[in-house]
C-alpha cells in the first residue's frame, strides 16, 4: 500500500508515529521539519500523487476543534470539527478534498491527546449545553482505522462526556472496532449513502452501498446508534426513482428506532475546487449538471436542488420520524 | 524506448558535464545545436533536449532557465538531473533516485514525488548538494554540486511529478577524484542506461495523465476562431464545452451556434442546455 512515509523530526519518535510506520515495513521513511514542506508546495497534481500516496506523519500545532460551518448540525446548538488527517483512502470523483488540497498525500497528525485536552475545553466551556463533534470530513477515519487507531482511542473518550455527541462520519465497511467496544450513547456512525449504480460510477474503491447497508444493520443490531447522511444529493436523469429505491432499501433492514438522525444536503463547491474537478474527471456526466450560481458557489440549479430536497425529505417521512432530519446545506 | 508518435513528449535533461551525458546523447540519438552559453543537444524527432550546465547550483539554474526559454518548454514537460555523486553509503556504481535535496546554504529542503519511482526498483537516496567537491561524507547519502540549484528552479516551470534527480555513485571515501575520468564516467552510465530508461518510461506515463488533464476541449480552438471571446468567456466556453462532451458526446457545439451570434450569445445557449 504505502511505499513511502515523510515523518516530522518532532514526533518521529513517538509512539504512536512508531506504532503507525511498523505498519509498512517495506516503507522508505524520509525525516521532514514540517509537514508543510511535502504536503503545500504548489504544481503538484492530486490525480497523480493519488495512484501512489505517501503517508506523512505530522505535530498538529494548532487549530484542533474547529467550528462546524453554520447551519451544519444534527440537533444541537453547538457544532464542532475535527481532523487527526487530512485525504483519504477512498477516491470518490465529487470529494471536495481534491479540489482543497495540493497534495493527495495521507496526512496524519498524531497527536491525539493535544486534540483530546482541546476537545475536553471545549466541552467544559459549554457546559451544561449540548454539543456536537464531528469527524471524517477532511479524511474517512474508520477506513484508515488499522492503520492510525483513532476511534479506538477516542470511543473511549468520548465515553466520559456523556452529553457531548461523537459523529464518526464514513463509507468504510470495517467493524472491528466496534467490536472491540460497547456501543455508545453518544456516538453517531454515520453512512454516506447514495443510489448503488450513482456509487458504482462515484464512490471509486469505497465499498458498495449493499455492504454499507449490511454493515450499518450489523452495527445497529451490536446497539450503535447510526446516522444516515444522503450528502451530496447527486442529480442525475433518473434521480427520483434511484434515491426512492435507495431509501426503501436501507430502511427494508434497519429499524427506525436505531437510527439516530438523517441528513441531506446538496452538491455545491467553490469555484476554483470545481475547475480542478472538471479538469480531472472531463467525462463526468455527473459534474455537467452543476453551474456557477450568483454567489460564485457552483451548485446545481436552484430549482433543482428545492426539487431534490423536498422529494428525499417526503420520501424519507414513509420510513421516518421527520423530526430526526436535518440539513447539511 | 519513446513512442515517435506520442505528440505529448516532451524531455529535458540538465547535466553538468559531457562525460555525464555523452551515453543519454548517443542513446537518445541528440545532435548538438548550439554551443554558446551552454552546449544544447536535441533529438530531431522528439521534443528531446539536454543541456550542459558546468558545475555548481548557479550554473545549474542559469542552464535549466536557459533551456527553459530556448526550447519553449511546455508546462507538462519532463525535467531530469542526471550526474555522478559521492557517498559513504553507496557503492560506486550504483543508480540512485533522490527523494529529499538539502543544501549546505539554504534552509528549506525539496522532496521529489514519490509517484515518479513507482515500481522501477531503483535505490531511492537523499541528496546534499555542496559549493565544492565532498571528501569527507559527513553524513550518508549522495552528495552532488547541481542538484538544489536545479531543482529549486524545475519546480517552478513543471508539475512536481515531472521533475526528477537520478545519480550514479562515482566515488566515495577516499577515491582520488582525478583518477575519475571522461571514459570512466561513460562507463559507469552505460551500465545503467537500461534503467535510467526504465525512470524515463515511468515519467512518461505520468506526463501522458497530465496531458489529458490539460488539454483543451473538443472544438475549443473551432469556436475561439470563429468569435471573439474575452479571457473569462474562454475559460467559462472551456468550461461549458467539457460538460456538454461529458453530456452529449453524439451532439457537435458547433451546430448550436448561429451565424450572427455573440460570444455571450453563445455562452448562454450553451448554459441553457446544460441545465438539466
Amino acid at each position: 500500500m504505502v511505499d513511502t512515509i515523510y515523518a516530522e523530526d518532532e514526533i518521529i519518535g513517538t509512539k504512536k508515529a512508531q506504532e503507525i510506520i511498523s505498519k509498512f515495513r517495506h516503507a522508505k521513511v524520509t525525516s521532514i521539519k514540517r509537514f508543510g514542506e511535502v504536503f503545500n508546495p504548489s504544481n503538484q497534481n492530486f490525480r497523480i500523487q493519488k495512484k501512489n500516496p505517501a503517508l506523512i506523519l505530522a505535530k498538529k500545532q494548532k487549530g484542533f476543534v474547529l467550528d462546524a460551518p453554520k447551519g451544519f448540525g444534527i440537533g444541537d446548538q453547538n457544532n464542532y470539527y475535527f481532523s487527526h488527517m487530512y485525504n483519504c483512502l477512498y477516491d470518490c470523483s465529487y470529494c471536495f478534498l481534491q479540489g482543497m488540497y495540493n497534495s493527495a498525500n495521507y496526512l496524519v497528525f498524531v497527536n491525539y491527546h493535544d486534540y483530546q485536552n482541546e476537545i475536553a475545553k471545549t466541552i467544559k466551556k459549554h457546559k451544561e449545553e449540548k454539543i456536537t463533534f464531528f469527524t471524517g470530513y477532511d479524511c474517512d477515519s474508520l477506513a484508515m482505522e488499522p492503520i492510525t487507531n483513532f476511534i479506538n482511542d477516542f470511543v473511549p473518550f468520548f465515553s466520559r462526556y456523556k452529553k457531548a455527541l461523537f459523529e464518526i462520519r464514513t463509507k468504510s465497511i470495517n467493524n472491528t472496532v466496534f467490536r472491540k467496544h460497547d456501543p455508545l450513547a453518544n456516538c453517531i456512525v454515520a453512512y454516506s449513502l447514495m443510489p448503488e449504480s450513482l456509487a458504482q460510477i462515484l464512490d471509486k474503491k469505497a465499498p458498495s452501498v449493499s455492504a454499507r447497508i449490511k454493515n450499518m444493520k450489523y452495527l445497529a443490531n451490536k446497539g450503535w446508534r447510526i446516522g444516515l447522511r444522503f450528502d451530496p444529493l447527486i442529480y442525475c436523469s433518473n434521480w427520483k426513482a434511484q434515491y426512492a429505491e435507495l431509501f426503501a432499501n436501507i430502511f427494508k433492514e434497519i429499524k427506525e428506532e436505531n437510527i439516530h438522525s438523517v441528513s441531506f444536503g446538496p452538491l455545491r463547491f467553490p469555484k476554483s475546487f470545481f475547475n480542478k474537478l472538471l479538469q480531472y474527471y472531463p467525462t463526468s456526466e455527473e459534474l455537467s449538471f452543476l453551474r456557477s450560481n450568483d454567489k460564485g458557489i457552483i451548485s446545481y440549479d436552484q430549482s433543482i436542488e428545492n426539487e431534490m430536497n423536498e422529494y428525499c425529505r417526503l420520501e424519507l417521512m414513509k420510513y421516518s420520524d421527520a423530526r430526526k432530519f436535518f440539513s447539511c446545506g | 524506448m519513446i513512442e515517435k508518435n506520442f505528440e505529448g513528449v516532451s524531455v529535458r535533461w540538465v547535466i553538468a558535464l559531457k562525460g555525464e551525458a555523452e551515453e543519454l546523447i548517443k542513446n537518445y540519438a541528440m545532435k548538438r545545436v548550439e554551443t554558446m552559453p551552454f552546449p544544447v543537444y536535441k533529438n530531431k524527432d522528439l521534443d528531446m533536449w539536454l543541456i550542459l550546465s558546468g558545475i555548481g547550483q548557479l550554473n545549474a539554474v542559469a542552464a535549466t532557465s536557459y533551456l527553459y526559454v530556448k526550447s519553449d518548454a511546455s508546462y507538462n514537460t519532463i525535467w531530469i538531473n542526471f550526474g555522478i555523486v559521492g557517498s559513504r553509503n553507496f557503492k560506486v556504481g550504483d543508480l540512485i533516485q533522490i527523494d529529499k535535496i538539502t543544501s549546505s546554504d539554504f534552509k528549506d529542503n525539496y522532496y521529489p514525488s514519490p509517484s515518479a519511482f513507482k515500481n522501477n526498483n531503483i535505490e531511492r537516496c537523499n541528496l546534499i548538494t555542496v559549493n565544492k567537491p565532498e571528501k569527507l561524507f559527513e553524513n550518508d547519502g549522495a552528495y552532488d554540486m547541481e542538484g538544489y540549484g536545479f531543482f529549486s528552479f524545475a519546480k517552478k516551470i513543471a508539475p512536481y511529478e515531472l521533475v526528477s534527480v537520478l545519480k550514479i555513485i562515482s566515488d566515495a571515501p577516499g577515491t582520488d577524484l582525478s583518477k575519475i575520468d571522461k571514459h570512466r564516467v561513460e562507463r559507469l552510465v552505460s551500465k545503467k542506461i537500461q534503467f535510467i530508461e526504465k525512470v524515463l518510461e515511468n515519467l512518461l506515463d505520468l506526463q501522458k495523465i497530465l496531458s489529458l488533464q490539460l488539454r483543451d476541449p473538443k472544438y475549443f480552438d473551432e469556436i475561439c476562431l470563429q468569435k471573439k471571446f474575452t479571457f473569462s468567456q474562454k475559460v467559462t466556453l472551456r468550461k461549458y464545452l467539457t460538460q456538454w462532451q461529458a453530456r452529449f458526446p453524439l451532439r457537435n457545439p458547433l451546430e448550436e451556434i448561429g451565424k450572427r451570434m455573440t460570444a455571450s450569445q453563445i455562452l448562454k445557449k450553451f448554459s441553457d442546455n446544460l441545465l438539466r
